[in-house]
Order: C-alpha cells, then structure tokens, then sequence
C-alpha cells in the first residue's frame, strides 16, 4: 500500500503570516566536485510562493543575509507541476520535488528557515543541480523499453487486458527524479561511470523492469532484464528498508515491485538450473 | 547483445571476483541459511532452555516445580546429547553456516549506509537495527558457544557447562559463581537478555524480509500479512528467551544440582550412554572453573 509522501511538516498546520521574509539556507558549490558551503537569503515571500519562484528571486537578488552579494544559485527544473523531476533536491533535510513545495506549508511563520540541498546520491554540477544521467543508464543496462524495432512490419501488438493495463500505468508515472535512490540507504554515490554497471539499480529500476515485464511485448526482453537483475547491483542488493515507497512523489508501490522482481528471478533461477 | 551478469563484469573490465561470479548464489544461500538451519536452531533451542520454566507444568518430572524444571530441562539435553554424529550435526549444521551468515552478513551490511536520522520510518529502522543486531549478535554467538560449548575459560566470566548437570551449571554460568547473582553474574546474564533479544529480533525481521527477497510476499497487504506472522513469532520467541534468561539467572545452583544427583537415568535410560566424562563428573558447586589456573 502507498502512504502519502511524508515530506511536509507534522507540527499542527500555522497560518501562513502575510508580507512575511523566510530564510533559505543552501547548500552550494561552484562546479562538478567543488567544495561546498552554506549560503543564506532572506527571501519576501509572496502569496502561494514555492521553492522555485524563491530560487528565481534568489537569482535576481543574490545578495546573502551577511549582505555579501554572491552568484546566484543554480538549479534544474523543468516542467513545474511535479511531473518531470528535475527539480529534485532534499529541502528540510528530505527529498521531494522543489516545484510543488509551497512555501506556507514550510514556513508559515516571519524568519522561518528552509534548508535546501542538493540529492547526494549523484554528482554535483553546480549548486543544487545534480547529474543523473546514472538512472538513465540503468534504464539502459535493464533494457527499459519495448522492443519494436524492425526492418518490417511487425503487425499490431498482442491486445492488453485492462486490468493489466491499470496495472502498469502506476508503474509508468515513475518519472525517474531520483527521490527512492536519494532516500536508499543501499544506494550510494558513484561517480565513476565505468561502474554503473554493477553499482545498485535502485527502486526506480526494479520497478521499470517490472512494467516492461509485465507488457506482452516488452516481455520479450524478460530473461535479459532478470539476468541482469540477477548479478551484482541487482535486485538481490536491496535492504528492505522500504524507505522507496515512503518518498516516492508518484505513490508508485516501489516496494511491491521489488518483490516482484525478487519472486521472477526465484522463478528463472530455479528454471535455469533445472531446466538447463 | 545479451550479457550474462559475469560477461556484463567483462565487459565493462572489472576484474570478476568470486563473490560477483556467484552473486545471486551466495545472496540467496545467505537469506536461506538464516532461516534453515539457524532459524530453525533457534526456535528449538529456545524451546530447551525455557523447559527450566516451562518445564514446572510437567507433571511426571517430579515433585516440586523446580524439580520438574530442572529434570525437564536435563531431559531435553540428554536427548541432544544423545543424537548420533552430533559433532557433525554441530559443525555442518550450526558452526558453518553461522559462520557463513556471519561473513557475508557483515559483507553486505557493509554495503549500506544507516539514515534513520533523516527517513525514521519504522521500516527504515528496523533496517538498521537489523544490521545492529547481526554485528551484536557474532559476538554474543561467539562467546556463548566459545564458553559454554568450547569451554574456553581464559574468556572473562566463562563457566564450563556439563551435559550431565545441565540445569545447575548453566544456573552458574548466567551467575558467575556459586554465591548466587553476584556482579559478574549480572554482567554475564544482562549480556544473554540483550544478545539473545537482539536475535530473535533478527530473526523476526530477517524472516519477514526473506519473504520479500524470494518473492513470496508480493503485494504491501501480503507483506503487512506475513508481518503480523513474523511478529507473533518474535513475541513468542522473546518470552521464551526471557524465560530462559531469568530462569536460570535466578535458579538456585544448589538445588538444582541436588535433584540432577537423584536424576538416576534421563530420556529413557539414554544418559547412561553419555560420554564417560559426562557422566564420571562429580557433579557440585564447584562444576565452576577458576577464572586463571
């Protein structure tokens, strides 16, 4: 079962002080593997603000609370309605989706603090943009597609069942932001990409390869995807900490796909040593 | 091209150790071992040593309830004693596969990194407590089986248990002497409830998770399901580790050896069959072994 996202704060709901200044507090470094180094803004917050438009002032303003003007700070966004998640960072100490983080539910109050970080499981570009060309890779590695390519004709596909079909659309939302892979205590940082190919997949993976496996004709990449799911950084390295399916912004059931894969490659295990 | 995790290694260049080569094999020998033998071990083990209180509803073992206890607990231990090849049972049964649990669960608990801090969900904690209680758990293993089986006394605070005076040397052993629960003794005993807790919670959990890595539980409500099982378990398996903790930390040596002196035979004669140096002991207070000779 999906719980909501347990970013929000648990102390009673404060009404949001009108005209208010918030702090931000952010954790920034000037490039790829810089050293990296506190900064605060004390930001006027206008009604229904959000992370990103508070980073757009910043930007304008990049003027810190010591009154040392600075670079502005850096970020990734993209669509701005939770659907993309480029714009993910770790606010408050965990991670979500900077664009759908309103400011009066963080910091209701006049010189209320928000601390933004970048995710730490992926290399820092600048500030609080991260590289995650690591997910995409792994999509890669797990063969996450539906093989159609062809030099002819292939016909229509097999049909889907509908309740299939409801099925896989959860696991389709997955917007590969990285928010399971940040909150993972099995997975870490690599920066080297010569070892993406043994280094953990993560949730996110684990549950792609479950949507395509369960497609009538991404199945036909099956035993790849539970032979690569097999070996090291495979489905076999996760703790079962279970924290995937607490943070994921898309309510995908993270966890239920991991067993999933965990009960395949049992399966093809067996098979292939009895079978031959 | 399809690769097969060993040629996936090669062809990235990474040197291909054992331990990648035999991935899937050594992780899933790793969850299975936890449960069989250890796992199983434990509950009958547990089972044992809470018969000292257990044992008081028995009513053919004798007339008071300590008697019964102790004649009780004497009569499941002669019955062990009493298995044929039981070193090899011990070696191949227990001492290699908890050594191979040990190993590689130390391995693979190295691969994580603990963040309650940030994400303190419930599931989350009991990941770390899991990884807490296996590095705990090695030791208190280690000395329980180094001191009472191994019988290595230059360990601090060993006693020597005896098959033949079961109930009244374990007693000494959780007390550290004859003069009943003295300081080493709540050392040694505080140490038993803490480690043995630690396990069972571990072997809780670690049943609950298996059934996620094999693939049994799919589904969060068959996993919330199967929760509920594992956690009786560990409630059952808790009071009879506390049974066992307290019922020896305060059984009274003396007695205890008085009865096993008039227990003639236990498990249908079968004691008498016990190695000579089982049975040749003079069995008393002083079943104690000096600290340093």
């Amino acid at each position: 079962m999906t719980s909501p996202t347990d970013n929000a704060p648990h102390a009673p709901r404060r009404a949001a002080t009108p005209g208010r200044s918030v702090i931000f507090r952010i954790l920034r470094a000037d490039g790829p593997g810089g050293a990296q180094r506190w900064e605060e803004f004390k930001v006027p917050i206008p009604a229904g603000a959000n992370v990103i438009s508070c980073l757009q002032w910043i930007a304008a303003n990049p003027v810190t609370t010591s009154g040392q003007r600075t670079t502005p700070v850096a970020w990734d966004s993209g669509c701005l309605e939770e659907v993309c998640g480029a714009c993910t960072m770790v606010i408050n100490g965990k991670v979500r989706q900077s664009c759908s983080c309103l400011i009066d539910e963080y910091a209701p109050g006049e010189g209320d603090v928000i601390t933004l970080e970048p995710m730490s499981k992926f290399p820092v570009v600048r500030d609080l943009w991260v590289d995650r060309s690591r997910m995409f890779h792994t999509l890669q590695r797990i063969k996450a597609w539906v093989p159609i390519d062809g030099t002819y004709d292939l016909g229509p596909g097999p049909a889907e069942r509908p309740a299939d079909q409801e099925t896989r659309y959860v696991l389709s939302t997955c917007m590969t932001c990285g928010c399971c892979l940040e909150a993972c205590p099995q997975y870490k940082l690599e920066r080297d990409p010569e070892n993406f190919d043994t280094a953990f997949v993560g949730a996110a993976a684990l549950s792609q390869a479950r949507l395509f496996n369960a497609h009538k004709t991404g199945r036909d990449l099956k035993p790849d995807r539970l032979e690569a799911l097999m070996g090291p950084g495979g489905v076999n390295d996760c703790g079962n900490a279970q924290n995937c399916v607490q943070v994921c912004p898309k309510h995908i059931p993270l966890t239920e796909s991991i067993a999933a894969i965990g009960r395949a490659v049992t399966i093809h295990a067996f098979a292939r040593f009895f079978r031959g | 091209m399809f690769l097969s995790p060993a040629e996936r290694c090669v062809h990235v260049g990474k040197t291909i150790g054992f331990l990648e080569r035999n991935h899937f094999l050594l992780r899933r020998l790793h969850s299975l071992t936890g449960i069989i033998p250890i796992g199983a071990f434990l509950i009958v083990h547990l089972t044992t040593n809470s018969s000292i209180v257990w044992g008081a509803i028995n009513a053919q073992k004798g007339d008071t309830p300590l008697a019964r206890g102790v004649n009780t607990f004497q009569h499941e231990v002669a019955f062990i004693h009493s298995l044929p090849f039981l070193i090899l049972i011990e070696v191949f049964g227990l001492w290699l596969p908890i050594a191979f649990h040990a190993v590689l669960g130390v391995y693979y608990a190295r691969t994580g990194s603990m963040n309650t801090a940030r994400y303190p969900y419930q599931g989350n904690r009991r990941y770390a407590l899991q990884r807490l209680s296996g590095y705990a758990g090695i030791l208190f293993i280690f000395y329980h089986v180094a001191t009472l089986r191994w019988g290595w006394t230059w360990l601090p605070y060993s006693s020597i248990f005896n098959a033949r005076n079961a109930a009244s040397t374990t007693a000494l052993a959780l007390q550290g002497g004859t003069e009943g629960l003295q300081f080493d003794g709540v050392v040694v005993s505080l140490s038993y409830m803490i480690g043995v807790s630690l396990l069972v919670f571990h072997f809780a959990n670690g049943l609950w998770t298996a059934a996620i890595t094999w693939g049994l539980t799919v589904s969060a409500a068959a996993q919330r399901r199967w929760g509920y099982i594992c956690a009786t378990l560990g409630v059952v398996l808790m009071a009879m580790a506390w049974m066992s903790v307290i019922g020896f930390a305060t059984l009274n040596a003396a007695d205890a050896t008085r009865i096993e002196i008039g227990t003639p035979s236990t498990h249908a004669g079968r004691g008498a069959e016990l190695a000579p140096e089982l049975t040749s002991t003079q069995p008393g207070p002083d079943a104690r072994t000096p600290k340093a000779e």
